[in-house]
């Protein structure tokens, strides 16, 4: 997206053709994506790839009703076909009183952005990048029981245009990167996988300093070791007791258990078929005890190396911090422009699309647990039996968001608030607000990481998101574990 | 983009690769979806898109580059970005081949579906809004029409092409305390029958209205198609060579063996009439219609050209697009039907529970198959052959084999399908299903 005038002629086009036709209101995105894997596993590299897609979406309001249309397509004639085609499906939506009333959108923001970059990682040979693959893909053999090494780097770049009929003018331009390794154990008929940073890799916004940040070299020989040892391990106890999650999992936690309870579309049954509703409500902000006074949740979409950092969302808004959960009370939602003015509230901008061709949606984007004030090792004090949990393995909560099961890759015994002997196959079980309620500490910003996560999905059709969920270990008390392995 | 214009941009780019290995995977779609909440259309949306994604291979060594500009500078950057990524690669037991032709399919595309308007699937929408409001609840769900098309080329001959229409309509129908599902899946438009669907959910929310509790622990239970079909989900892809292979899969125990009931039968069919799939992978290479688990004995898995040749097998024809580090995979999974009806099954279960949908389904232990989730959207207590009214929704742990060990499929099937599946499948019914907790709705 290098001639951003002629984008501005063609945005202009695009919106003109659209009031033409009727419509009250449009707003059009072109994106260029830009999306490099490597993958390397048990030695070969089985990806190495490069993709691009660029693209635009419209989106049209013609009496209230939404129409969107995308097309890869940005000639003159492709801009007033998609133009014309939106406010035609607008126009469907609105007909017979069967589309939803919305109001007509004034705000209106020019400005840019560009992910702050250490190191472009432009600049590192591509060589360069497989040799490190390669080489820290190999440590993680360390026993003959490791039946699978894997390693991995994405790395995304994300050229955004957006334009409306008020005026707005916004260009950003996103950078982020992830990577990650991981080992599979094989055992008499057992197997037992170890993933590192986190469940799925480390996953942040920036440049090939998240790479660096990652530390695969240092921990992948650690890593193997402990996939082959879980093997070998006692099997995680059942019952009550008192658990430990790492700051990844506790990351896992947030999202499904807070971010989509938060999601207002969710709230307002737009989900209702596909990803479910929420126990929440409107009535319940400034009432609900969502958790107890060490729990505080936020949205933070400015925040350094947060995976869904960016100045603007997708339907223009500009980016802002605002509480979800303060000191334990349920005060904030996550919404878009529409939503917020039904419950009387302004957008706290967290409005996604996942490409050029997807239809902006509510995404929890960056929700963070604020960190606490203990060292990470005094978690573990006065713990008289428990677990401590790591790595993510099985996630399930129900489509309200309350009855959960976790599981994790990796468990350790604590006895007498020292962390013992290691443990396989550790799950608990609970309902959202009874657990985060049962929080009576949370880790300071010492073991805080700005975890990503790279893969979420929500909506029909289904998307993709990219959103983060800082964090840092937390302490539960009198939690369900074992479920799952106890019948 | 029609089935000409992906073969001649397939061509194009592999004529301007020159010589060497290459391979062309050109995609296509146009996909238009309505969505509704509170029986109002909150989201109408429509997609157009095609891409090209070439693989270049030089002495083993493979890259992957893709992009949707076709003009000649689009078209080659992409080749030069295949052939920079290729040369840097490791080399690898990576080599083309040239595929006989597929057999055609003849069902999987209806023309008059692939220009289905936004104003057809507004009309649908009204019509399940029509049959909902009559019972005094609200709809959400959505009524989509896709046209898509795959062409996959080589630079050693093969060329095979696909073209599809899909359409689905999904309505979840909500009262005061109930909820009831149904969907339907087909390639012809005309035959989505939305009022009939919306019909199906009102009468299961009505039906389950004041849910009672139900105690967690052993229960009979019969999945509907759609529930049955996120079980066989995670399944499936334990039929790869790869995941065989590695040790991750229950088939890594050896072939041959009784993993289930003899009442439980899983073929993967990409030419089964009620879901036709496309006839070849995505290396060009016609499918097998493959016998995973016939009457209880596990009898085998796929295979891509990779695969097949490490391990000496015949190539079955499940390659993903390149890069794959998935490995082969089960797209088309069909299971055999039983010998009665769901009501014969429901009719005879003295106390169990029939469950119309699942919800987020997770792998707890990939080897021992054990997978959790949660029912939602019309779950029922069976007592002495009779639906008794509707239950809370509840949790389960369950082992799939486990479960399949003593089961039994009903006659009639159904197409069904999530984000990341599409497939054929009865009712089940299984004489042991645990669940571990309950809910409040």
């Amino acid at each position: 997206m290098n001639n951003r005038p002629s984008f501005e002629a063609h945005a202009l086009r695009a919106l003109d053709t659209a009031r033409a036709r009727g419509a009250a209101y449009a707003e059009i995105r072109f994106e260029e994506g830009r999306s490099e894997r490597i993958e390397v596993r048990n030695g070969s590299v089985v990806s190495l790839s490069d993709s691009g897609s660029s693209g635009f979406g419209i989106r049209a309001m013609v009496d209230g009703a939404w129409g969107f249309a995308a097309s890869d397509d940005a000639s003159d004639g492709g801009l007033d076909l998609a133009a014309a085609r939106a406010v035609e499906i607008a126009k469907a939506g609105a007909a017979g009183g069967r589309g939803m009333r919305t109001a007509v959108p004034t705000a209106a923001h020019v400005g840019s952005y560009e992910t702050p970059v250490e190191r472009d990682p432009a600049t590192v040979p591509l060589g360069d990048r497989v040799a490190h693959l390669l080489a820290v893909e190999r440590e993680l053999h360390a026993t003959p029981r490791i039946s699978v090494g894997r390693a991995w780097i994405d790395l995304w770049r994300t050229d955004k245009l957006f334009f409306n009929t008020n005026g707005s003018k916004i260009s950003q331009r996103l950078y982020q990167t992830g990577s990650g390794i991981s080992a599979l154990a094989v055992g008499d008929r057992d197997a037992q996988d170890r993933t590192f940073p986190g469940d799925v890799g480390l996953y942040q916004s920036g440049g090939w300093e998240i790479v660096e940040a990652a530390r695969l070299a240092d921990n992948a020989a650690r890593i193997g070791e402990e996939a082959d040892r879980l093997l070998d391990a006692p099997q995680c106890p059942a019952g009550e007791m008192d658990v430990i999650l790492g700051g990844s999992q506790v990351s896992l936690q947030i999202h499904e258990s807070c971010g989509h309870a938060a999601e207002l579309d969710r709230i307002m049954g737009w989900e209702a078929n596909f990803s479910g509703t929420s126990f929440l409500d409107p009535k319940l902000l400034g009432t609900l005890r969502y958790g107890s006074d060490k729990v505080s949740i936020v949205i933070d979409n400015l925040i350094p190396r947060g995976l869904a950092t960016i100045a603007y969302d997708d339907e223009g808004t500009k980016s802002v911090r605002s509480d979800i959960v303060r000191d334990g009370l349920l005060v904030g939602f996550e919404m878009s422009r529409e939503t917020a003015q039904a419950i009387g509230r302004e957008s706290n901008a967290c409005v996604r699309a996942q490409t050029w061709g997807h239809v902006p949606m509510i995404r929890m984007c960056n929700l963070n647990l604020l960190p606490g004030d203990v060292p990470f090792d005094a978690l573990f004090d006065g713990i008289k039996e428990g677990v401590y949990m790591e790595s993510n393995r099985s996630w399930s909560i129900d489509d309200h968001r309350l009855n959960f099961q976790f599981g994790c890759e990796i468990g350790w015994e604590i006895r007498n608030g020292k962390r013992g002997r290691l443990l396989k196959n550790p799950t608990y079980a609970g309902v959202t607000p009874q657990f985060w309620n049962s929080c009576d500490a949370v880790a300071d910003e010492r073991s805080w990481v700005a975890w990503g996560t790279p893969n979420c999905g929500k909506g029909e059709p289904m998307q993709t998101g990219r959103t983060a969920q800082c964090a840092s270990p937390a302490r539960f008390r009198k939690v369900r574990v074992g479920v799952g392995y106890d019948g | 983009m029609d089935k000409g214009a992906r073969e001649a941009l397939g061509r194009r780019i592999l004529a301007l690769a020159g010589t060497g290995e290459h391979e062309a995977v050109v995609t296509s779609g146009d996909d238009g979806l309505t969505r509704f909440a509170h029986n109002a259309i909150h989201q109408n949306v429509a997609r157009s898109d095609a891409s090209v994604q070439l693989r270049t291979i030089v002495d083993g060594r493979s890259g992957v580059a893709a992009g949707n500009a076709f003009d000649d500078a689009g078209l080659r950057d992409v080749v030069e970005r295949a052939a920079a990524l290729s040369a840097l690669a490791p080399r690898d037991d990576v080599r083309l081949a040239k595929s006989p032709p597929a057999s055609p399919s003849t069902s999987a595309f209806v023309a008059s579906s692939a220009s289905a308007s936004p104003a057809e699937r507004a009309r649908d929408a009204g019509e399940i809004f029509g049959v909902v409001e009559g019972g005094g609840l609200w709809a959400a769900g959505y009524v989509r029409a896709t046209r898509s098309g795959t062409t996959v080329a080589n630079s050693l001959g093969t060329l095979a092409s696909f073209d599809a229409t899909e359409c689905g309509v999904n309505v979840k129908a909500n009262g005061d305390d109930s909820t009831g599902y149904a969907e339907r899946y087909v390639n012809d438009f005309s035959l989505l029958a939305a009022r009939e669907q919306a019909a199906i959910a009102a009468q299961k929310t009505l039906a389950s209205c004041t849910p009672r509790a139900v105690e967690p622990g052993d229960w009979t239970v019969i999945l509907e198609p759609p529930a049955f079909g996120e079980i066989v989900a995670y399944l499936t892809d334990h039929f790869s060579a790869q995941a065989y292979d590695e040790g991750s899969s229950f088939l890594s125990d050896g072939l041959g063996r009784t993993v289930t009931s003899t009442n439980f039968s899983l073929t993967d069919d990409w030419s089964n009439a009620l879901a036709p799939g496309m006839p070849f992978d995505y290396e060009g290479t016609p499918k097998e219609r493959v016998a995973l688990i016939e009457r209880g004995v596990a009898k085998a898995f796929v295979t891509d050209a990779y695969w097949a040749r490490k391990l000496g097998r015949q190539n079955t024809g499940h390659a993903l697009p390149a890069p794959n580090a998935a490995g082969p995979q089960v797209l088309d999974a069909v299971v055999s039907p039983g010998t009665k009806t769901t009501a014969q099954l429901i009719a005879e279960t003295a106390r169990g529970l029939l469950v119309s949908r699942l919800w987020y389904v997770r792998t707890v232990d990939q080897r021992r198959t054990i997978v959790t989730g949660m029912t939602r959207d019309g779950t029922f207590l069976i007592e002495n052959g009779k639906i008794a009214g509707g239950v809370r929704n509840m949790r389960f742990n369950q082992s799939i084999l486990a479960a399949l060990g003593a089961c039994e499929m009903s006659s009639e099937r159904a197409r069904t399908g999530g984000y990341s599946y599409s497939m054929v499948v009865p009712a089940a019914k299984f004489e042991r299903f645990t669940f571990t907790s309950t809910t409040d709705f």
